[in-house]
């Protein structure tokens, strides 16, 4: 486990180690200089207001945007512009988006099955098993054969989060997997979170359920403008935000 | 004025069927060359490889700014004039009706193609893209299993009215004495005298073929309008 550190403490078992991290689109700075380690089996809560990078950060973590300075390290691998590395942390990295993006002309199972099968390389019989293994964690098992078209928004997310674990990942992303749910959907997929949190999944989760939050999250970090603008355990932040800024962000999100 | 007299179909419809194996044969080879080629100059458009790229560019430009009958003239005469001289001895190498038309009409058929896939590609939901680096399927698993599945099922009404245009565009290989459905319906008609029933049995026979596969089209339409609904 990789132990160095610049100007600030690290934990001892960080998997993930964001330091000094700049990204720029065009003349926008979406990141700066952004530091921030995430422990093994921590449960991390990102929140600001939007355009603050919060998604840009978790983003950057898997190199779908490549960050222009600083360094990324994910459970020792250091991402450079080796596809190699690249591959290798997003094997360990799953991610679940906004969209869901699910895979339109596969059937659930076999959106599950893909990648496992091609990047891992195991046997189309293993996949699945595992997939359907995860479908029923997820319960949603009876759809397993059905194209995601047919699914419910929250069914869709469920998929796309046990087509992540499928892969095995020692990481979950979470980029506002509830924002473009219906209400009565949200809860579902909230509570397949939770439960994954409590088998000890390292999360870093984007999102403004301040409920799951509280239920979850050890930290909660608030990002402003490039930066993250205040760290706590979600009692301390929602109780007594130290910034004005994060004052002002908690009042707008509860009215 | 003469009575329509269709008995000469009954004697005839051996040769006439001949004539449609040839062009059905001529639509489903074209289709194969002009899909698999078409796919391959799409993805070359698409990920912009310095010069091939260009190069692909203006051949689809000049293909699809002349009539295929031009360019069935251009392999028929100039094709054997090229090949003599690149063989050595000057003398034109005859290729043939039958191979000008098989590479004419696949080569042809390619830059149509290509330019739907083209389309079809920029069409793909950036969500797609990152669903699958996050799962970090590599670039040819992306567009194998991911991206060109997509493309092929979102384009297929347009490419299947390509190929129905195609179908109908076989007729021209009349025009080098070869026998596909048309050239045999004329043939039978000037031996016969029998020019409008000829002509029209032969125009039910496109009508049919050609409308029974604009119903697939309205039929892939829908299917994939129902796909697509959330």
């Amino acid at each position: 486990m990789p132990q160095e550190t610049v100007g600030h403490a690290t934990q001892p078992g960080a998997i993930v180690i964001v330091e000094n991290v700049v990204k720029r689109f065009g003349a926008f700075t979406a990141l700066n200089d952004v530091n921030l380690e995430v422990a093994k089996g921590e449960k991390i809560v990102l929140c600001g207001p939007s355009g603050s990078g919060k998604s840009t950060l978790i983003r950057c973590i898997n190199h779908i945007e490549k960050h222009d300075g600083g360094r990324i390290v994910v459970d020792g691998v250091e991402l450079s512009n080796r596809i190699a590395d690249i591959n290798s942390v997003r094997c360990e990295v799953g991610m679940v988006f906004q969209s869901f993006n699910l895979f339109p002309h596969l059937t659930v199972a076999e959106n599950c099955m893909l990648a496992p099968m091609k990047v891992r390389g195991i046997s189309q019989g293993e996949a699945r098993d595992r997939a359907l293994g995860l479908l029923r964690k997820v319960r949603i098992q009876d759809q397993a054969d059905k194209y995601p078209a047919q699914l419910s928004g929250g069914q869709q997310q469920r998929v796309a989060i046990a087509r992540a674990l499928c892969m095995q990942p020692k990481i979950m992303l979470f980029d506002e997997p509830t924002s473009a749910l219906d209400p009565e959907m949200v809860k579902e997929v909230l509570d397949t979170m939770v439960e994954l949190a409590r088998d000890g999944m390292t999360m870093v989760c984007v999102t403004h359920e301040m409920g799951f939050a509280r239920e979850v999250a050890d930290r909660v970090v608030f990002m402003d403008r490039g930066n993250i603008v205040e760290e706590a355990d979600p009692e301390t932040f929602f109780r007594a935000p130290r910034t004005d800024r994060a004052k002002g962000f908690l009042n707008q999100i509860i009215h | 004025m003469n009575t329509l007299d269709f008995s000469i179909l009954a004697q005839s419809w051996p040769y006439l069927w001949s004539g449609l194996l040839f062009s059905l044969s001529l639509t489903a080879a074209a289709f194969a060359i002009g899909m698999v080629l078409g796919t391959c100059l799409a993805l070359v458009q698409h990920f912009e490889i310095p010069v091939l790229a260009q190069i692909i560019r203006g051949y689809v430009a000049i293909i699809r700014s002349i009539p295929l009958i031009l360019v069935l003239f251009w392999f028929f005469f100039l094709v054997p004039i090229v090949l003599g001289h690149l063989s050595g001895n000057g003398r034109p190498i005859p290729i043939g009706a039958t191979y000008t038309a098989f590479i004419t009409f696949g080569l042809f058929e390619a830059a149509y193609y290509s330019e739907i896939i083209r389309v079809g590609l920029r069409a793909v939901n950036k969500g797609q893209f990152e669903a699958c680096q996050a799962l970090a399927l590599s670039t040819y698993h992306t567009y194998r299993h991911i991206v060109l599945p997509q493309v092929l099922r979102v384009a297929s009404p347009i490419i299947l009215s390509q190929t129905i245009i195609l179908f109908q565009d076989t007729s021209l290989v009349y025009v080098l004495s070869l026998t596909d459905l048309l050239g045999a319906a004329s043939k039978l008609a000037q031996l016969n005298g029998r020019l409008v029933e000829m002509y029209l049995a032969i125009a039910v026979v496109y009508l049919v073929i050609s409308s029974a596969a604009s119903q697939c089209v309205t039929t892939l339409r829908k299917r994939y309008a129902l796909a697509t609904a959330r």
